[in-house]
């Protein structure tokens, strides 16, 4: 072991030694060179992998044709430009390019697309199974649309949505049969209904506040549906209630009559779409915006209305559950009793909860997620039902808002790591953080330091017994290379707390002192060692500087 | 004469938002520090980095050579039950009080480690001495009294175990003068024996001459005879 | 007269076994501030627990009877390590923690029913069928076991949490689960604590509820929602309101069945609920202390 460092140990010849190295070594062991401008570039070197341009390199640029970089297509009759276009110029080759900013709207085009054209791609065996689950997705997605602007925009945390669809397809269904309305009355009348239901539902949400309101409605629910299977009119045993007129004919052929229930279904989704955009994204939507949860009384008292504002969007919503629980009895010629299960409740809850609550695309997805699972995938049997509760249970352990929260989630998540990494990073007396820099005035410090911490580290490096005993034996004259390099740094430091030896008796006596830094404040004593020779006193103070930097 | 807390290189925060940076802190037995500084510098999450309840932190945190820090980045309050049982009395700024519980079910919530839910009933004679005006008003609901009746209850509660270090947030915010300082002066009169105590104030002048130390806090860093010079005294 | 006050005692015998579920539903929302949904499960899995024990070890209706109240303090502490323990510290809590007990009940109604089969079970009589007769009215035993049982464990439950150490951590915690910590509290101990007392009770209601009716892998959602009602209408986190709500809720249940038919309880119930609610946002016991805040 000894052997190999002996080996690597070079020796440093005094250069002045021909002349006589007055008061030097003449030759002494010392370690090997090391290079000080490697600390400097490691320190400087940008560890963090870094694309060619831009930061968002996965973001796709389309590049542009001719020199403009903007854009000036509008979705007619407003100023609203076609998709969010931005246009930057390369910052390498500057080229004008083009970025959208936001590229929902090619998302949902997409979707629906896709969608659309689902009955001609599908293949032929499962076509009439997946239609008809079609048709249902698309109520369903309507509804939960409907549920989101009330859970999500207005705040109003009402588990009665399904009532409100149930109450409004048995009285539409009711009314059909005993006074023979047409198909297309239903949905009409079932705007009434939904509005006459949402009006009582909306009186206790202005009074209570939260989860005694959401309580309130599962238990609405429940007397709904008490309601409906004990009285007679509405056929107590049957199960349910049908004879409604419907717009499906039974003379078409069948896979005609699964097309119409299809497009149906896809045709309401796209009206429910549009009334959750039109309501969430416009007026009503920022109102209420501006009034979030635990804000309220701070929004009130800027002079926004927000009552008013989500009694209106729970109106709102109320009428267009009305509407689909009038088409829904057109739809099926009539409902089930099912509607107003506890279970259908747990259903509800589980499409817009995976998806992430208050969002249309959380709704819409979350639909489809549990509409597969339940109607497609009936084979599974009950345990379907097991599998849309673990997904749940996964959604609420991990997820904080569903599926379409993960990306808010995970920059939540990298924000904290990174302020959590930044904190780790910073060491006593080396760099500075930002905010750390800014209350410092004058800026050449906050460099100096960072200087600073650099060479300390690269002295630390040089520190070894070598240069301690060389120190030992001659304090004064020309020093090896790694010990010049010590000693400079020593004597450069700040004046205060720096060491001095104080002659107390000379060439008996030596001591070490530590300067005030402070004129007109005398040094401090660091210690009552006594000193027999000055050399004895420098070397001790060298050792105490030592100490000081390795500790640092 | 022991280290009862020794805080070494120590950052707290909030989400991406730093609060504490870096710091030392050094108290011994029987030493009563006052923290100074102004609001938002950083002194209440001092105190709640100590019991855990900050969102993220790292650094050391001793009570009586015990490591209770940890580098935590989830769950703020998850530990602090644990903390609390290692001997940490926390007298919260504010009103962190229960409402619904009376005087006394009150300060016997103070005392939830075993070995002091035994002897809850003389304590409570103890500290209803200190704070006289609290006797007759042993079975109100906490909830019904002045605010400075209820930040002497929340100090007695505090009061009640028999902590290694006592930590009063701002024990004098929001009361009268008068109060203020009645409430502070029985804060200093706590006999601390082996155990140590910090009281963070806005105002220098309240404390000034009454405790052992005062250290200034500013943007999240101690100034002033914090410990950097007095560790270093202690090593040697 | 007789006919009034044998419906009277049969709202009371309701209103005690519901009332249960309400108080355990209201210590749960207030303690922990988790809106728990899966006691619909919970009364089931414990009818079953009590089933399974009267089938395979000991018929000895007491014995069954505390394997229920056991069998309920297990679904209680599960339902508290799935659910509460994960979520209790993340954001959105309430909401988040409301869905994951659906989801528990979701999951744990699906496998009551693979093993159970959708066949209603009944439990046996635990009273036996005596009968006294005071001032001409008949109570049968049955009926008296169940107030007195439900009363005692009341009791048990309030004694308990105002005298002991625990039970003055879950009322602390109820009050400010924030200054709970700084006291040192630990939220996670004490919610088993919560979830194991409050699921005793599901055990007991369901016990008591399955030897009259019947049991099934569903039977627990309308106690459930009745207790909810009830709980809702006491003011989220007040025994006592939950106490009077359900004395109210079964004297209503009574006359309406007497004066209007069966089929109006529900809307009686509801019109009544909507009324105090109207009148006290939080309850009977809004006005009594201060409850959580939403």
């Amino acid at each position: 072991m000894s052997d190999i460092k002996t080996k690597k140990r070079k020796t440093w010849k005094n250069p002045l030694a021909v002349w006589g190295a007055k008061g030097g070594n003449y030759e002494v062991p010392t370690p090997e060179w090391k290079n000080p401008h490697q600390i400097w570039k490691d320190t400087k070197a940008f560890k963090v992998p870094t694309t060619k341009i831009g930061r968002f390199h996965y973001e796709y640029k389309s590049s542009n044709h001719g020199e403009k970089i903007w854009n000036r297509l509008r979705w007619w009759p407003t100023r609203r430009t076609i998709l969010w276009t931005q246009g930057v110029y390369n910052r390498k080759s500057l080229k004008p390019e083009k970025i959208r900013k936001d590229k929902r709207p090619i998302f949902w085009f997409l979707s629906l697309l896709a969608l659309a054209i689902m009955p001609f791609i599908l293949p032929d065996g499962y076509k009439n199974s997946l239609l008809t689950a079609g048709g249902i997705f698309g109520i369903y997605a309507s509804i939960n649309l409907c549920w989101t602007l009330v859970i999500g925009t207005a705040g109003i945390f009402s588990l009665a949505t399904y009532a409100i669809v149930g109450m409004s397809a048995f009285l539409t269904t009711w009314l059909s049969i005993n006074l023979g309305l047409p198909w297309w009355m239903l949905p009409m009348i079932g705007m009434f209904v939904g509005l006459a239901f949402g009006v009582i539902i909306a009186l206790p949400a202005l009074r209570l506040d939260g989860f005694y309101y959401g309580l309130l409605t599962l238990g609405l629910n429940e007397l709904c549906r008490v309601f409906i299977t004990t009285s007679h009119a509405f056929g107590a045993a049957s199960g349910g209630l049908y004879g409604a007129d419907t717009f499906i004919n039974d003379n078409w052929a069948p896979m005609a009559q699964t097309l119409v229930q299809y497009y149906s279904g896809f045709a309401l989704l796209i009206a429910a779409l549009f009334l959750f955009r039109f309501v969430d994204g416009k007026r009503l939507g920022r109102i209420l915006k501006l009034a979030p949860e635990k804000k309220e009384a701070f929004a009130e008292a800027s002079g926004v209305n927000y009552k008013r504002a989500r009694v209106t969007v729970f109106l709102i919503s109320s009428i267009a559950l009305g509407f689909i629980g009038g088409f829904y009895a057109a739809y099926y010629r009539g409902s089930a009793f099912d509607i107003f299960s506890f279970h259908t409740v747990i259903m509800g809850l589980a499409m817009i909860t995976i998806g992430g609550i208050g969002r249309a695309d959380g709704a819409v997805a979350g639909t489809l997620i549990i509409v597969v699972l339940d109607r497609v995938l009936v084979e599974l049997g009950p345990y379907r039902y097991i599998i849309i509760g673990l997904i749940m249970m996964f959604t609420i352990l991990f997820l904080k808002n569903g599926l379409f929260g993960i990306r808010k989630q995970f920059r939540d998540w990298r924000d904290k790591k990174k302020g959590e990494a930044r904190s780790s990073r910073l060491e006593r007396g080396g760099e500075m953080l930002p905010e750390q820099a800014t209350e410092i005035d004058n800026k050449d410090e906050i460099y100096r330091k960072r200087y600073d911490k650099m060479q300390r580290e690269f002295l630390k490096t040089l520190i070894c017994d070598e240069i301690i005993e060389e120190h030992k034996q001659k304090p004064l004259g020309q020093h090896s290379e790694a010990l010049e390099r010590v000693c400079y740094y020593f004597r450069r430091g700040a004046m205060n707390d720096k060491y001095v030896v104080k002659c107390e008796v000379p060439f008996k006596k030596y001591k070490i002192m530590a300067l005030s830094g402070v004129r007109g404040r005398s040094p401090r004593l660091v210690e009552d060692k006594i000193y027999d020779t000055v050399e004895a006193a420098y070397h001790g103070l060298f050792l105490r500087r030592i100490q000081d930097l390795m500790e640092a | 004469m022991s280290n009862i807390l020794e805080i070494k290189g120590l950052s707290a925060g909030y989400g991406p938002l730093r609060v504490i940076h870096d710091l030392d802190l050094i108290i011994q037995s029987g030493e009563r520090v006052g923290i100074v500084g102004l609001n938002g510098h950083g002194k209440t999450t001092l105190f709640y980095a100590i019991a855990g309840l900050t969102h993220w932190q790292r650094g050391s945190i001793k009570i009586s050579g015990k490591e209770i820090g940890r580098t935590r980045s989830q769950g703020p309050g998850r530990y602090t039950h644990i903390v609390v049982k290692e001997g940490l009395a926390i007298m919260p700024q504010g009103d962190e009080i229960f409402h619904g519980l009376t005087v006394e079910e009150h300060l016997d919530s103070g005392a939830f480690t075993p070995e002091s839910w035994k002897n809850r009933k003389q304590k409570r004679e103890e500290i209803l001495e200190i704070f006289e005006p609290l006797k007759k008003l042993i079975h109100t609901p906490v909830g019904r009294l002045s605010g400075g009746e209820r930040r002497m209850v929340s100090i007695g509660r505090g009061m009640m175990s028999e902590a290694k270090l006592y930590m009063a947030d701002e024990p004098t915010l929001g009361l009268a003068p008068k109060i203020g300082k009645g409430v502070l002066e029985a804060l200093l009169k706590i006999d601390l024996k082996d155990s140590a105590m910090i009281i963070a104030e806005q105002n220098v002048a309240l404390l000034e001459g009454k405790v052992d130390r005062i250290i200034g806090m500013h943007a999240g860093k101690l100034k002033g005879e914090a410990s950097s010079s007095l560790s270093m005294g202690l090593k040697n | 007269m007789n006919d009034i006050i044998f419906l009277i005692i049969n709202g009371i015998t309701v209103a005690s076994i519901y009332g249960l579920i309400a108080v355990a539903v209201s210590i749960t929302w207030s303690a922990l501030g988790l809106l728990n949904l899966s006691y619909g499960f919970i009364f089931s899995f414990a009818g079953y627990g009590a089933w399974l024990a009267e089938r395979h070890i000991y018929g000895e209706p007491v014995f069954v009877m505390f394997m229920g109240i056991a069998a309920g303090v297990v679904g209680g502490i599960m339902v508290c390590l799935l659910v509460f323990i994960p979520v209790h510290d993340k954001p959105n809590f309430t909401i988040r923690g409301m869905i994951g007990t659906l989801a528990v009940s979701l999951i744990g109604g699906q496998i009551l029913l693979q093993n159970f089969g959708p066949k209603a079970k009944l439990l046996p009589e635990f009273f036996g069928y005596g009968k006294i007769k005071i001032l001409d009215v008949t109570l049968t035993a049955d009926k008296i076991g169940i107030i007195c049982s439900s009363i005692l464990m009341l009791t048990i439950v309030v004694r308990w949490m105002k005298s002991s150490r625990r039970g003055l951590e879950i009322r602390a915690m109820m009050m400010n689960p924030h200054a709970a910590s700084i006291v040192g509290i630990g939220v996670r101990k004490t919610g088993i604590y919560v979830m194991a007392v409050t699921g005793a009770m599901t055990g007991l209601s369901a016990a008591l509820l399955s030897q009259t009716y019947y049991l099934s892998p569903f039977s627990g959602l309308t106690p459930m929602i009745k207790g909810v009602s009830i709980a809702l209408m006491g003011g989220l986190g007040s025994v006592k309101g939950a106490v009077i709500a359900a004395i109210i809720l079964g004297f209503n249940e009574a006359l309406t069945t007497k004066f209007l038919g069966g089929r109006y309880v529900l809307m009686t119930q509801f019109a009544l609920i909507i009324i105090v609610l109207i009148i006290r946002p939080r309850g009977i016991a809004g006005i009594l202390d201060k409850a959580r805040e939403a």
